[in-house]
């Protein structure tokens, strides 16, 4: 019988060993032997302990101590030396024998090979390590959720940003981590996102373990297994809180620089400028004093998130250290902190203490505001609720704004400066052109007065002989009525004098119509012929007959064509030794414009002054103010035009002027400028000296 | 023999109408365009009273006086001018023309004018 059960104990494949109670062996079976390579009395007592991993060993030994005191059944694992040198796991499962007594009499073991499985362990925890060691190394917060959005896992990150461990994250409602504001639609989309097993991304607050809640990305995404089961869902939470500051600073920058370059007032854009950092450095309110032209005291302000008298209690003091942060650090040109109000002692023969105590002010720090010339042109303040010394990164974004405070400032007071300027500027301008006007009216006077002089000599007289002619006996009827056709036909050309001068001078509002310039020189050459036969001058028309018509304010238009006729009649007035001609041309130039060029041979001008002639109030003549050719300019200017001004061939200048054919575009007014220009600052046409 | 008053202006309705009224008041009247007209025609010799236009293309009253005079040729003018530049009359007066009339005159005025300067002449 015992040889029968050696037998099968041999034949069974499995290790199988017996052990005395203490612990010692005294029998292992063949398959033992055939494992280790040694005869069976090798692993005798203690002997077995040769073939067992050094690693394992201690861990082994303990266990089976811990067994043999039990007295009761267990297991071991360890690796074992096969006798090709390699170690294979095993685990050894031990039971008492217990005799009649109770004692143990026999232990009995049997080693079953796990290598296989052990080493598939092995694997997966490698692989575990591996991932966790990358979801560690993750520069971002991630969380493991179960298929039905419950957290299961964190990283470091996740435990450190919200100061809490992953047990107590598991207990408590997930949704209270996140901005009340963000809450309800953060939940819906994830739950949305949850019950479809579709990828989710939303943007958040999430409130960090100090209380301060940072922008995050979240971004969830479901894992599955073969079967397509969701088994995991990973959420990554990315903090873009200082990219969404950043952004948000952009937007603000660019919004104040749009307000700026839009002319937009003081107040708005540096209320803009208060919001914005307001919204960007949380916690804190702003205000913007501006120091007045003189540098001697604060003169406007602006804090949009206190109460007015805050500010209007701040503007009017003097740059001084006795004015408050901001007027000492305006006068001082560098920043001022008070991290304490209520116990600050500067400033106090002005209360200004009291008065920001009393708006529940604490603490607060100026920065000056300098122009990019280095002058000081404001104070930048920042306040809290509570005493404190303003963080680094406020004082950078203090740092940040007071820059763009300074070019808002500059650009809208140089803007001020430009537009009071201008305005000047264009009175000035609309007053010389009335003058200039006025000044040309005068010399056309005479040619008025020669031309409605004429035709009226002609009525007197043929009216006095058409008396005679009818009181003579027998009455002289037919030369009554001949003289006294002549009369009718003198004052229709009177009329018609008095029509044209109308037209130049009468009409009410510049206006744009399509027009002929040939027509319109003929206008003026009429009204001007007599004064230019008085000064001698010999006219020559050459009008292209295929002009083609042009846009723009008839009477303006005219009046530059007048300006030029006559000055180039005064040109001439001292020309002796040759006929004084003078030719007025119209042609067609390139496709699209008309030009009108008045030549003379009259004084002409040095080159040198060429830029000159345009200037307002320059003159070679010694009558001249100076005025007629800087408006005539401005007149073609405002037609899309040019005037310019060449020397002739031989002496003399020609002065021309192009401007575009009439296109389909409907006529609309000219510049603003021209037509205050043309009919001066009230909209009423100058009248000469009506 | 009636006097002979010839008109010279550029304007063609004083032209015409002029020299009906002169007529009218028992002058023998021609009138002439320009200056060169009247130097080159035949009533140069026979003219009585010349009214003459200041401005003109050409040559101008003025000038047409100094020409005269430099020719011994002294008929008395009357100048006629539309220009009311009044500071034109004492310089023409200063040279010799017996009167210088604005237009448009009165008939009355031009009567007075051609009495002084038949009397004159």
């Amino acid at each position: 019988m015992q040889n029968e059960l050696s037998s099968v104990v041999d034949a069974l494949p499995a290790m199988v060993w017996s052990a005395l109670p203490d612990g010692r062996v005294d029998f292992v079976n063949r398959r033992w032997c055939g494992y280790v390579g040694q005869a069976a009395d090798a692993a005798w007592g203690d002997g077995w302990q040769t073939w067992i991993h050094p690693d394992d060993f201690p861990g082994l030994l303990d266990c089976w101590r811990s067994i043999l005191a039990s007295g009761a059944a267990g297991e071991m694992e360890a690796r074992l030396r096969r006798i090709d040198g390699e170690y294979r796991w095993f685990v050894f499962q031990v039971s008492p024998r217990i005799d009649a007594s109770g004692q143990v009499a026999k232990w009995w073991g049997i080693n079953t090979d796990i290598d296989v499985r052990k080493r598939a362990e092995e694997a997966v925890r490698a692989r575990e390590g591996r991932f966790r060691s990358i979801i560690e190394g993750l520069p971002v917060l991630v969380t493991l959720h179960t298929p039905a959005g419950d957290v299961e896992l964190v990283n470091r990150r996740v435990v450190e940003y919200f100061g809490a461990t992953l047990e107590e994250m598991k207990g408590r409602p997930g949704a209270d981590i996140y901005h009340p504001d963000d809450r309800p639609k953060l939940i819906a989309a994830w739950s949305a996102s949850i019950d479809a097993g579709h990828p989710y991304e939303f943007e958040a607050r999430l409130r960090r373990a100090d209380g301060v809640y940072r922008w995050f990305q979240l971004r969830a995404f479901p894992l599955r297994d073969a079967a397509g089961q969701i088994v995991l869902w990973y959420l990554l939470q990315i903090d873009i809180d200082d990219w969404k500051r950043a952004e948000a600073l952009l937007a603000g920058e660019k919004r104040l620089l749009e307000m700026v370059a839009n002319g937009d007032s003081m107040s708005e854009v540096l209320e803009e400028l208060c919001e914005l950092v307001e919204s960007t450095a949380s916690g804190c309110y702003c205000s913007v004093v501006l120091v007045d032209p003189t540098g001697t005291h604060l003169e406007h302000g602006v804090a949009p998130s206190l109460p007015a008298s805050f500010i209007t209690s701040i503007v009017g003091r003097p740059v001084s250290m006795h004015s408050g942060p901001c007027g000492m650090a305006a006068y001082l040109n560098e920043r001022v902190v008070s991290p304490d109000i209520a116990s600050e002692m500067r400033w106090s023969s002005h209360e200004w203490c009291q008065m920001a105590l009393a708006h529940g002010l604490r603490a607060c720090s100026s920065t000056p505001i300098s122009s990019a010339a280095g002058k000081v042109l404001g104070a930048f303040a920042i306040y809290y609720n509570e005493p404190t010394t303003p963080s680094t990164r406020h004082q950078e974004l203090v740092e940040q704004f007071t820059h763009i405070a300074s070019i808002a400032i500059e650009r809208v007071q140089r803007d001020a400066e430009r537009r009071l300027s201008e305005e000047v500027l264009g009175k000035v301008r609309s007053e010389l052109a009335r003058v200039a006007r006025v000044t040309s009216l005068g010399a056309l006077t005479a040619s008025i007065a020669h031309e409605v002089n004429q035709p009226l000599s002609g009525i007197l007289t043929n009216a006095s002989t058409c008396l005679r002619m009818l009181g003579a006996d027998p009455p002289n009827v037919d030369g009554a009525r001949e003289t006294a056709r002549r009369t009718i036909r003198d004052g229709n050309r009177a009329s018609e004098v008095v029509t044209r001068l109308r037209a130049l001078f009468g009409k009410k509002d510049a206006t744009t119509e399509a027009m002929d310039l040939n027509e319109a020189t003929r206008e003026v050459i009429a009204l001007t012929l007599s004064e230019l036969k008085r000064g001698r001058v010999i006219l020559r028309e050459e009008l292209a007959d295929d002009l083609p018509p042009v846009t723009g304010d008839r009477i303006q238009l005219q009046q530059v064509i007048l300006n030029l006729l006559l000055n180039a009649s005064d040109a001439m007035s001292g020309v002796e030794d040759r006929p004084r001609h003078l030719v007025v041309k119209t042609h067609r130039e390139g496709g699209d414009r008309v030009r009108v060029a008045v030549e003379d041979v009259g004084v002409g001008f040095e080159p040198q002054v060429a830029d000159r002639l345009f200037e307002a109030f320059y003159t070679t003549k010694s009558g001249g103010m100076g005025i007629g050719l800087s408006v005539s300019r401005s007149i073609i200017e405002s037609h899309q035009g040019r005037l310019s001004a060449a020397p002739n061939d031989g002496p003399g200048a020609i002065f021309s002027f192009s401007i575009p054919v009439a296109s389909d575009r409907a006529s609309g007014a000219y510049g603003r400028d021209a037509i205050r220009e043309a009919v001066g600052p009230t909209g009423e046409p100058a009248r000469g000296n009506s | 023999m009636r006097p002979v008053v010839t008109v010279v202006d550029d304007d063609e309705s004083v032209r015409e109408s002029l020299p009906d009224l002169l007529r009218e008041f028992g002058f023998a009247s021609r009138a002439f365009a320009s200056a060169e007209e009247f130097l080159t025609s035949d009533s140069l010799g026979e003219t009585n009273c010349l009214i003459l236009d200041v401005a003109m293309p050409g040559m101008t009253g003025p000038e047409l006086l100094r020409e005269l005079s430099r020719r011994q040729r002294e008929i008395p003018i009357v100048f006629i001018t539309a220009v009311g530049d009044e500071t034109v009359r004492p310089r023409l007066l200063e040279k010799g023309a017996v009167d210088c009339l604005f237009k448009p005159f009165s008939e009355a005025a031009l009567l007075e004018a051609l009495n002084t300067a038949l009397r004159v002449g």
